[in-house]
Formats: C-alpha cells, structure tokens, sequence
C-alpha cells in the first residue's frame, strides 16, 4: 500500500531510459518531479516518448534503466494491478477499454477489483453515473454511445477507481468545444480535490489556458519544462516541437506591433476580449466626448 | 504480458536465398512441412521433419525471429505436456510439441519471407479472383496491426485493474471477454472504414486490370519446389511402409 504523504514531491522520476525490444531509444535520461495536486501537461511532437513516458508509470512499461517513486517509494517492483488504484491511464480511443453488456456494468467491472460489498458497490456506481451525466445510459450497451459519451465513460471507469494520480493521453483529441469544456470542468473538480493531473496533449490552446506547468519532450528528452505559457510563447522551443504559437499569443504579439505595448501580459482569450472591448468603449467614448 | 512474438510472423525484407524465391515455392513448403507434420504420431520422424527446417531458417537469416515464434509457444506447450501426459503419455506429448512446432515454423518462414503484395500477385497467377487474393494479403497485412491493437487493449484494461492471471480454466477464459470483445469490434469497425476507403477509391470497378509488378517462377523456385515434393513422397512413403523401419525411428520414452 502506498501512502500518500506530503513531504516529497508526489511522483519523482530519476535517470529514467527506455529501449523498446527492437533497438529504438524511446526515452533517454528523464529526470522530472511532479509535486502533489499539480496539473502537468506534456507536449511534443509524435514519436517523442510521451506516451511511453506516462505508460512507464503505472507499470505497463518498465524501465530500461532508472527508477520511479511514488511518494518516495520505488514502483519497479511493483504490479500493474497494484500501480492502477494510484494512477488512473485514461487512453486515447475508449474502444479499446469498453466491452461490458451495459454502461453500468463496465463501470461494475472497474470496481471489481476494489473489494466493495454490493451495497458500497452499487452506491458509487450510481454516484459516478450521476457525476457523468450518464444516468440515463444506465442499461445501453457501451457500443451505442456516441464518440464524446464513451470517451467520458472510458474516463468515469477510471475515475470511479478514485486514483491518486490521473493520467490523460490526448483527452481534447476528436471532441468538440462542449465536450472539451465539460472536460475541462472534470479536471477543474478533480483537481480541487487534490488530485495529480498529468495531460498529454496536441491542443496548443488547451494546454496554454489550462494547464499551469508543461514538460516539452523531444527525441526521448525532455527539452523544457516550466510555466505553460513561459514554454509555448518561446518560439524556438515551439518550433523544435512541431507546435505552433497558440492563437492568444499570436494576436496579442499582433497588437503590439501596432501598439498595444501593455497586452504582453494577457494570456487567456477572456483577458483579450475583455482588453479590446475596454479599449474600443474608452475610444468610443473619447471620441463622443470630442 | 506482451504479444511481442506476434513479430515473429510479420513480413521484415532480406537479402537472402529464401526471401528471394516465390511466394508460390514458400506456400509450398508450408504446406509441405504441415503435412509432413500431420502424417506421424512418433518423436524420432517429428525431430526429423524438424531439424530439416533449421537449414532453411539459417539460409533465410530469420534465426532470430523463427526463436521468437518458438518461444511464443512456451504457453501452449505447458498445456499440451500436462494434457497430453495425464492423458495419453509423455512420448505423445513430445510428438505432439514438435508437431505444433513444426507448423508454427513453417508458416512463420512463410510469413517472415513473403512479402504481402507478392502473396497476392501470386494468388493472382494461380487463378484466384483478384478481390479474394488482395482480401487475403489485405488480411496478412493486418496481422501486426491487430497485435499493437491487441496490446493497447490489454494495457488499457490492465490500467483499470484488470489481471491476466486468474486461478481456474473457466476464470482463465471469462478472463478473456474483455480483451477480446473490444478486439473484435475494434476489428470489424476497422473492416468497414477499409472496404469504405476501397470503394472511394474506385475498387473493383473493372473486370479486368493490369499490374505494375509481376513474378515469375524462375529455375531456383522450381528446383526448390521439385526437392519439397520430393521429402514430401518420401515421408509419405516411410508413413506407408511405417512397418518396415528400423526400431531407432519408432523410439518411445519408457514413461
């Protein structure tokens, strides 16, 4: 059992190197600490290492050489089995998790290995169901559900396990605006409750509004790390990462040029559109005034 | 667990004697070697078919990946020694393993050596209809994709606490529902959006239609495929007149 305590960094990787069977060096010398109720963000361009990088930590890989600990204790030995009920790998496509007869029931079977009575057990089910919003798919096959309902079933089957640490490969990847915003509110509530969030993701503009730390990786390394919007507004990095400057950026980059000096310092699309419509009352009203 | 050993049959391109005979030739040795393997019950003429592929492994430069074939079947090898032994004897077990062995290597030089695109201009020359022989390379391509399939399956379900080892046959196969019903969707899912991209690409629109590669059955193949039929008669005969060999070649474990 591994307790949770709040004196070390939550997740500290040391030295870590991967070589897949067939020669490829997937990861080389990852060294990173992740700190309890932190949201990471991970980017860079395919074939990076950042999915074999987070499937190292629940155990589906195992380290060429270097060592994991979570919460200063190392995970090498540990089982998948075991490493689930701490990190929460929610996966690309649903359709590779969802099998079960009925939407309850493949909630039911990741809470199979947890032990509950059948009481306990029917509690949480209908807990989740009703904090996903799938009620009302209770007895629907999992098949029948459209894209952005099995990818949030995929997550509240995770979920439900309640994991320490939660770990999103490309969750924004084939969603719409309403679901990436019913998503964001998901890791809002999760992260409130201290949760550790770890996201990989593509969606520049995703990561730069909502995620505060972001690791860049490229060719097995990590070749930054810090602040979201200190790592995406530098061009050289973005560029080595195949990223492009998020929209934000761009515009406020496009303002200054004509002027508009003081914008350096907005970073969401709120801050932006709340800066223009100051700026165009001021001049609407200096202009009547004249 | 790893489905790593599914490598073992994937198509990797070579320079070698074996790589560059027929697709046609190669068919016949796997088929010549399965019905050699099917034809005795005994360990002595098994070993025999057996070690006759070694050679053919060497001069393919496939050694290492026919060892991962092998290994592969580490697990069903432990079912047919207990099965096999409580049931029948441990001879027949041992007959029985060379047997699966045998097999299993033949097809998995087969599949290492014949590139997917030559399988089916060969189906092609043999008179097969074009929508079945692109069908069935189409099939043969698919193979590591559905094995990397199969992994990202088995990691996303292990991530949900599910273990792979469970006490009991009829818990080892329940075990087995939710690795393989997302499987097969995801399977026939990718079947639809496939013959889609087909039929938006003009697929099968006329009857007949010209190549850009053609094969030939050049002088080696035909050599190579005459000494196949050859151990082939010549098993068959040993199978015939089984009575007649010597004790050495009907050996049997004491037990």
């Amino acid at each position: 059992m591994i307790t949770i305590s709040k004196e070390f960094p939550l997740i500290v990787i040391k030295a870590l190197d991967y070589i897949y069977p067939n020669g490829t060096v997937a990861l080389k010398n990852i060294n990173l600490n992740i700190q309890k109720g932190e949201m990471l963000g991970i980017m860079g361009k395919n074939g990076a290492g950042k999915t074999t990088l987070i499937r190292t930590l629940n155990g589906l890989i195992r380290p060429t050489s270097g060592d994991i600990y979570i919460n200063n204790e190392n995970i090498n030995s540990r089982s998948i089995a075991d490493l689930s009920t701490y990190v929460g790998l929610i996966f690309q496509n649903p359709s590779h998790q969802l099998f079960a007869n009925s939407v309850e029931d493949e909630i039911k079977f990741s809470l199979k290995n947890l032990y509950l009575n059948k009481e306990e057990l029917q509690i949480k089910i209908n807990e989740i169901l009703r904090n996903f919003n799938l009620d009302k798919y209770r007895d629907r096959s999992p098949l029948n559900l459209s894209g952005g309902e099995s990818k949030k079933l995929a997550i509240a089957s995770i979920i439900c396990r309640a994991p320490e640490i939660l770990v999103f490969d490309e969750p924004t990847l084939g969603q719409d605006a309403r679901e990436i915003e019913s998503f964001i509110k998901l890791i809002n509530s999760e992260k409130e409750k201290g949760k550790t969030i770890i996201i990989i993701t593509h969606n520049i503009e995703f990561a730069y509004e909502f995620i505060p730390r972001t690791i860049l990786m490229g060719g097995g390394e990590i070749i930054a790390d810090g602040p979201t919007q200190n790592v995406l507004n530098n061009n050289f990095l973005t560029e080595r990462s195949s990223l492009i400057l998020p929209q934000t950026r761009q515009l406020s980059l496009a303002l200054q040029e004509i002027g508009f000096q003081d914008i350096n310092k907005i970073v969401t699309k709120n801050d932006i559109t709340e800066y223009l419509i100051k700026f165009l009352r001021n001049k609407t009203t200096s202009a009547q005034e004249e | 667990m790893s489905l790593e050993f599914l490598n073992a049959f994937k198509f990797m391109k070579k320079e070698s004697f074996l790589h560059n005979l027929d697709p046609r030739a190669k068919l016949v040795l796997a088929l010549t070697y399965t019905i050699s393997a099917l034809l005795f019950k005994q360990i002595i003429p098994l070993l025999i078919i057996f070690l006759s592929l070694i050679p053919l492994v060497i001069i393919g430069k496939i050694l290492k990946q026919w060892l991962k074939s092998i290994r592969g079947l580490s697990f069903l090898v432990l079912f047919i020694i207990i099965l096999n032994t409580l049931f029948m004897s441990l001879s027949f077990a041992i007959a029985m393993i060379l047997r699966i062995c045998i097999m299993v290597s033949a097809f998995s030089i087969f599949f290492l050596t014949v590139d997917p695109n030559d399988l089916a201009l060969s189906l092609i020359s043999m008179k097969f209809p074009y929508e079945f022989a692109f069908s069935f390379s189409l099939a043969f391509r698919f193979v590591p994709t559905i094995a990397i399939e199969a992994q990202n399956i088995i990691d996303a379900q292990q991530s949900r606490g599910y273990e792979m080892q469970k006490k009991g046959f009829i818990n080892q196969i329940k075990n087995l529902f939710p690795l393989l019903i997302p499987l097969i969707i995801c399977s026939i899912r990718r079947a639809f959006n496939v013959a889609e991209a087909l039929e938006s690409r003009a697929f099968g629109s006329k009857k007949d239609r010209s190549y850009y590669y053609t094969i030939k059955f050049t002088l080696k193949d035909w050599i190579f495929t005459i000494y196949l039929i050859l151990f082939l008669i010549v098993f068959i005969f040993i199978r015939i007149q089984f009575s007649i060999m010597p004790d050495w070649f009907v050996w049997r474990l004491p037990v």
